[in-house]
């Protein structure tokens, strides 16, 4: 990848520019701020109870671990869907595209060079982290979970910026269809379920008076396979496993009614995480079918 | 060099390129001419993998490039109607940046960028940033750029829009000297005058397919047989009159004050007779040239439809 002549220029552009360092600073500040008031809470109470409450540094953790999920799905796709359209719009797309650089080769340093600026982001927040480890409470594979699990959210968010960076012509437009497909993701998938279950309950509810039976049987049906391109809700199984909250695991099972156990539930997060790369991959394959010229024109002139 | 054959692209029911057919030979400066909309552009991006044609062949060097796109980027170098420049990147970077797309790293590279440089008159720029530059030393850079893989064949698209008449006329010396080099230079233009005086060959494209091409002096010569003659008569108009309507080659005339404009059919040693006819019936001239011809009219010519088909179709002498 170092030989890639996109990603290359990225790296030394954005190394001049100030963004990085007031991200990487602003980020900073905020986790260790927390963490110290954190900190400060627990020695205070110390003093007064007598007592340190070993659950507040697992707070911190999910504080901390919440904090750099969002910012990974958030400034992601602002970070990815300005990146081809820009190109596009200083006109030097059409140039690198006569060079004999591939159009993956175009995609594929956008992609990387992204994602080297949010993992910067990510091990510069390794001390705060590394907090919790003084009380315990947390493993090595479970940070070892954790960021593989941003790996992939980071992939997925900034796949999908690309994606509608290459097929947008406008980086506006690019940025806001992004963010509209990732709402669709994050709560969209949870508002289908929500109405398919709540429109079966009140059929339930019908046949219950009826017949009396019981309401809860009912559920929202294959929809429910939907959230498992939710990150968030990868996400939420992740962490309250991690800090051991018996009742997440059983949750996403018993999410929008109950269900039989199958493997897909049992094994919900390697499954959703595996389905959430491969949506990554379909949308960096649009991308770059997108820009290749010999196939991607038709798509781009419908929007 | 390049061959074109039976080019066709059509933007929905608009036909962009309606069997375009056209040859450069190796090492001429061909100027591509056409008015807006004639297919210069889908031309220059369909040579260069840009766009997709409908239907036709491109070879270059032999090859064709539709098939061997990655071989054939080789040995082009693209000069755009606009820079594509980057902010916070310097011209040594920029430079390095596009020798990488074509696979050229370290040493090599830099040395490259460094000789091109110093060949466009931007050695000393080389910590600049890009986008702090002049239009010229774009427009310069942008040459560099293109010429980063020694391509044998450079296609320009409107290479001299925007620039000053003294910075147009260093950028016209500099792709005459690629061309005594040895490159074969394709460049699309609208200042036909800068075509006129700088290309060997040319090619007037209209509707999306090729009109007139060849070479420049050639295509000149005919539109001059085309052009009235001009007699100015100092003395014996009405004997200079009956000469003129009484000869086999002449087709029109019009008068204003003392000066003649003749359409004139004849060749060279036909308007050598005329004069010595009308100075043998002591008709005193003191003025007799053929009117001479430039791309300007020639263009004009060719692109006004309705002339066009008078010219063309009634076979009339000249084109």
């Amino acid at each position: 990848m170092k030989g890639n002549p996109v990603y290359r220029r990225e790296m030394t552009v954005s190394s001049r520019s100030i963004r990085l360092p007031v991200m990487v600073m602003v980020f900073n500040s905020i986790l260790a701020l927390v963490a110290l008031l954190n900190m400060y809470s627990v020695a205070s109470q110390s003093r007064v109870t007598a007592e340190i409450q070993y659950s507040s540094f697992l707070r911190l953790y999910v504080f901390v671990a919440l904090i750099e999920f969002l910012m990974l799905i958030f400034i992601m796709p602002a970070l990815t869907a300005g990146s081809i359209s820009g190109e596009r719009e200083r006109q030097t797309l059409n140039l690198m595209l006569s060079t004999q650089m591939t159009p993956v080769e175009i995609v594929l340093g956008k992609l990387i060079s992204s994602m080297i600026n949010m993992a910067l982001l990510v091990i510069s927040s390794f001390p705060v982290i590394s907090l919790v480890f003084i009380y315990g409470g947390i493993q090595l594979k479970d940070l070892g979970l954790l960021l593989l699990l941003y790996l992939s959210v980071a992939l997925l968010s900034s796949s999908l910026g690309l994606c509608f960076s290459a097929v947008c012509k406008r980086s506006t437009v690019a940025t806001a269809l992004s963010y509209g497909f990732l709402s669709f993701l994050l709560i969209g998938t949870y508002a289908i379920n929500f109405f398919v279950w709540s429109i079966a309950q009140m059929g339930a509810a019908r046949y219950v008076n009826q017949v009396g039976g019981i309401a809860s049987q009912v559920n929202s049906g294959g929809f429910f396979y939907l959230l498992l391109l939710n990150p968030a809700l990868t996400f939420y199984q992740v962490i309250g496993n991690q800090v051991g909250d018996q009742e997440v695991s059983s949750m996403v099972i018993q999410h929008f009614g109950n269900r039989q156990a199958n493997p897909v539930l049992n094994g919900w997060i390697p499954f959703s995480i595996c389905l959430q790369i491969l949506l990554a991959i379909l949308f960096l394959v649009i991308a770059v079918r997108t820009i290749d010229p010999a196939c991607g024109k038709k798509i781009r002139r419908q929007l | 060099m390049l061959q074109i054959k039976n080019l066709k692209k059509t933007y929905g029911k608009y036909p962009a390129l309606d069997g375009l057919s056209m040859e450069v030979k190796k090492r001429a400066l061909y100027g591509f001419v056409g008015p807006n909309g004639a297919g210069k552009t889908t031309t220059i991006k369909i040579l260069m993998g840009l766009l997709k044609a409908d239907s036709g062949q491109i070879l270059i060097d032999g090859m064709d490039a539709q098939k061997n796109q990655r071989e054939v980027k080789g040995k082009i170098g693209y000069v755009p109607d606009v820079f594509g420049v980057y902010d916070n990147l310097k011209v040594r970077e920029y430079m390095e940046f596009f020798a990488s797309c074509y696979g050229m790293e370290g040493l090599m590279a830099r040395k490259r960028c460094s000789l091109l440089l110093e060949q466009v008159g931007l050695e000393e720029r080389t910590d600049f940033y890009v986008d702090g530059l002049s239009r010229g030393m774009k427009q310069r850079l942008c040459l560099a750029r293109a010429l980063i893989h020694d391509p044998e064949l450079l296609i320009l698209d409107e290479p001299a829009s925007g620039l000053d008449p003294r910075t147009r006329l260093e950028f016209r010396e500099l792709l005459s000297e690629l061309n005594d080099q040895g490159k074969t230079i394709f460049i699309s233009s609208h200042v036909l005058s800068e075509l006129n005086q700088m290309c060997s060959d040319i090619g007037i494209i209209d509707q999306g397919r090729m009109i007139v091409s060849g070479n420049i002096r050639e295509i000149t010569e005919r539109v001059d047989q085309s052009n009235p003659l001009i007699i100015r008569v100092y003395q014996n108009m009405e004997k200079a009159m009956a000469i003129l309507r009484s000869h086999s080659c002449v087709r029109t005339i019009s008068i204003k004050d003392n000066c003649l404009s003749v359409g004139f059919a004849g060749d060279n040693q036909d308007e050598a007779l005329l004069l010595q006819q009308m100075i043998d019936a002591e008709v005193l001239v003191n003025g007799f040239f053929r009117q001479q011809g430039n791309l300007e009219s020639l263009f004009i010519q060719i692109t006004d439809h309705e002339e066009k088909e008078e010219l063309l179709y009634e076979g009339k002498p000249g084109l």
